[in-house]
């Protein structure tokens, strides 16, 4: 009796086996974004973490709307009978040592925050992809050498040559004059930071290189440029997407705090860290000029980094 | 293992000849060949201050001007400030124990939070104290360093001293008046080293976290488990240690960043450490300040780099060169 059971719990098993092997084949297959993607949005608070960056970048965006139609102020409209105001109906945030509207101030500052974040962030991959690509796909002396120049690069601190580079702003190179703004400030914090994007690029593209599909392609003819671009990018992309993702909560940390020491968006422009600058003169007067831009940094920053892991845990193909 | 060594150091020689001619080059666009009140005086002839130049150097080809400059550095010249023509080594001295006081004091701070924690984390995988560590350590990286230190300032500064409670410093290494005491160094130490050793916490500790699960699914471990060993014991002797060699090579892959990794705070709480002179400099154009600084903090991060990657060799017989 006890056999047969055995026997039959067997023969139930290899049934189950062979159904489950019908199905996994019946499946449709899902190409690697398809399944990435489903990934990603199962992630509840990684999707909620996107949902607010994509909340604060359309604030950002409609900063000037808000201004007119929500708190009626604008960032600089100054109003010295009502300083240091407390929250109140006309000013939802108060004001600062200007009397200007804390609210709208924060709400511009989001535009120099995410602005800065996410255009070092694309900047850098796009400098760091190529020159990863560039080095991993030739190899060779044009690998040492672009490799050297990246551990140069990576040797130097970057918050030196960040002081250094910005004080010596406004700098005027020939037509274009480079000045505190967001835009400039971008461009020279992706110029410092792009050797530890170039170094993952060209490790990955050192390894796909190998693949056999490389060299068929190669073998009927495709040209450098192709390959490149169609075959070693598309398959490099994933790591990309991965380091960009957890590279804007660390740009926009660096940013505000190069507006905290004076070096980076220059007042009137309101930004998050030379709101802080501010605020340390005026302590006594009003903790919420130190609480509240902080708290924007803060928040942002969180939401960045928990979109970020949910990016890496989904896309990333080194993890699975 | 000689020869790794050997070689690592060979390999460090060009990243240190091209972080020199960076800054070198920089140096020769910013502060270049000026020399202060030489254009501007009247009572030199051209030849003159051609002469002056020529004694200077600066009217040789640039790349001979690197070799002196080089050669300079190597004697510990670091340059003179363009303000008030000190020596810029003179100020690294001068500045370097605070910061390295800072520093140090913040990984301490640091490794004796971030392991036990890890630990924690690694014991209770997956209950609500190991996903409040994670919430904890994604909040101390995001965190704005020199934010937190001023609501720290704000609160144990300000309003403790409003509220009538002993308060602490906010800012300086010492008290004019308390030079030299042990507890006044302590008081102004203690909040911007707790500021600066969050970051470490935040990443330290998860580092410890996965590195102990890794230990704890060793067969070993097992093995040490069904002889009978206590919980205890197989914890804390047998599986913490080796969990702790990734973090020895995480912790030297800090060393670098020594003397630049708390430039913001020591900004924050007027520190005196090299950051801050740093900006200070930088805000009233003493390029070769800033610059010879920069040259200092760069040779460090190489020489940082190569004990690290020696510590990595001597802790871990398996790595090999590649």
């Amino acid at each position: 009796m006890g056999d047969l059971t055995d026997l039959s719990s067997v023969e139930v098993q290899r049934q189950e086996l062979a159904l489950q092997v019908a199905d996994v084949t019946r499946r449709p297959t899902r190409s690697y974004w398809g399944e990435s993607w489903s990934r990603l949005r199962e992630n509840r608070l990684g999707v909620a973490s996107g949902a607010l960056i994509l909340l604060l970048a359309v604030i950002a965006i409609a900063a000037p709307l808000l201004s007119r139609y929500l708190t009626h102020y604008d960032f600089d409209h100054q109003d010295l009978d009502r300083i240091f105001s407390p929250f109140s109906r006309a000013h939802w945030l108060g004001t600062d040592e200007l009397g200007r509207d804390t609210l709208t101030r924060l709400i511009y500052g989001a535009r120099v925050s995410l602005g800065v974040g996410f255009l070092t962030v694309s900047l850098y991959i796009l400098i760091g992809g190529s020159i990863g690509l560039t080095a991993g796909y030739f190899g060779g002396w044009v690998d040492d050498v672009l490799m050297r120049f990246v551990d140069v690069l990576l040797t130097v601190p970057t918050i030196y040559l960040l002081i250094l580079i910005t004080s010596l702003l406004p700098l005027t190179l020939g037509p274009v004059v480079i000045r505190h703004d967001a835009v400039s400030l971008s461009i020279v914090i992706a110029i410092t930071a792009w050797g530890g994007v170039a170094r993952l690029v060209r490790g990955e593209a050192l390894s796909i290189k190998q693949r056999d599909f490389m060299m068929a392609t190669r073998s009927i003819g495709a040209s450098h440029v192709r390959l490149m671009a169609r075959h070693l990018l598309p398959n490099v992309l994933p790591v990309m997407i991965v380091v960009a993702s957890l590279g804007v909560g660390v740009i926009i940390l660096l940013e505000a705090a190069l507006d905290f020491i004076g070096l980076g968006v220059q007042p009137p422009t309101p930004s998050w860290g030379n709101m802080l600058f501010n605020s340390q003169s005026y302590f006594f007067h009003s903790i919420w000029l130190v609480i509240l831009p902080g708290t924007c940094v803060f928040v942002t920053v969180v939401a960045a980094n928990v979109f970020g892991n949910a990016v890496r845990d989904a896309f990333d193909p080194r993890l699975k | 293992m000689t020869f790794y060594i050997l070689r690592r150091i060979l390999i460090s020689i060009p990243v240190l000849i091209g972080v020199t001619l960076i800054t070198f080059l920089l140096l020769h666009a910013t502060a270049g060949s000026f020399v202060p009140g030489l254009e501007i005086n009247p009572n030199l002839r051209p030849e003159d201050v051609a002469r002056i130049r020529h004694s200077l150097g600066l009217d040789q080809p640039l790349y001979l001007q690197y070799i002196q400059w080089l050669a300079g550095l190597v004697h510990g010249d670091f340059g003179r400030s363009l303000i008030d023509g000190s020596p810029v080594l003179s100020h690294i001295l001068e500045r370097l124990p605070n910061t390295l006081e800072l520093t140090f004091t913040a990984m301490l701070i640091g490794l004796l939070v971030s392991i036990p924690l890890g630990v924690i984390g690694a014991i209770r995988r997956g209950s609500k104290d190991d996903n409040f560590l994670t919430v904890l350590s994604v909040a101390g990286v995001s965190i704005p360093g020199f934010w937190l230190g001023l609501m720290l300032i704000l609160f144990f500064s300000v309003e403790f001293h409003d509220w009538g409670l002993p308060f602490l410093p906010s800012s300086g290494a010492t008290s004019p008046l308390g030079a030299g005491d042990l507890t006044d160094r302590l008081e102004h130490l203690i909040m911007p080293a707790t500021v600066l050793s969050f970051g470490y916490i935040a990443i330290w500790s998860r580092y410890t976290r996965s590195s102990m699960l890794e230990v704890l699914s060793q067969d070993y471990v097992r093995t040490a488990r069904a002889k009978g060993m206590t919980e205890r014991r197989l914890l804390y002797v047998h599986a913490l240690r080796n969990a702790m060699v990734p973090l020895v090579t995480l912790v030297g892959l800090e060393l670098p960043g020594l003397v630049s990794g708390g430039a913001i705070v020591e900004i924050v709480f007027s520190w005196p450490g090299i950051g801050r002179l740093a900006l200070e400099r930088a805000l009233q154009y003493d390029y070769t300040m800033v610059l010879g600084l920069t040259t200092f903090a760069a040779i460090l991060v190489v020489a940082g780099n190569l004990i690290a990657d020696i510590l990595y060799a001597v802790l871990d017989p398996r790595i090999k060169y590649r």
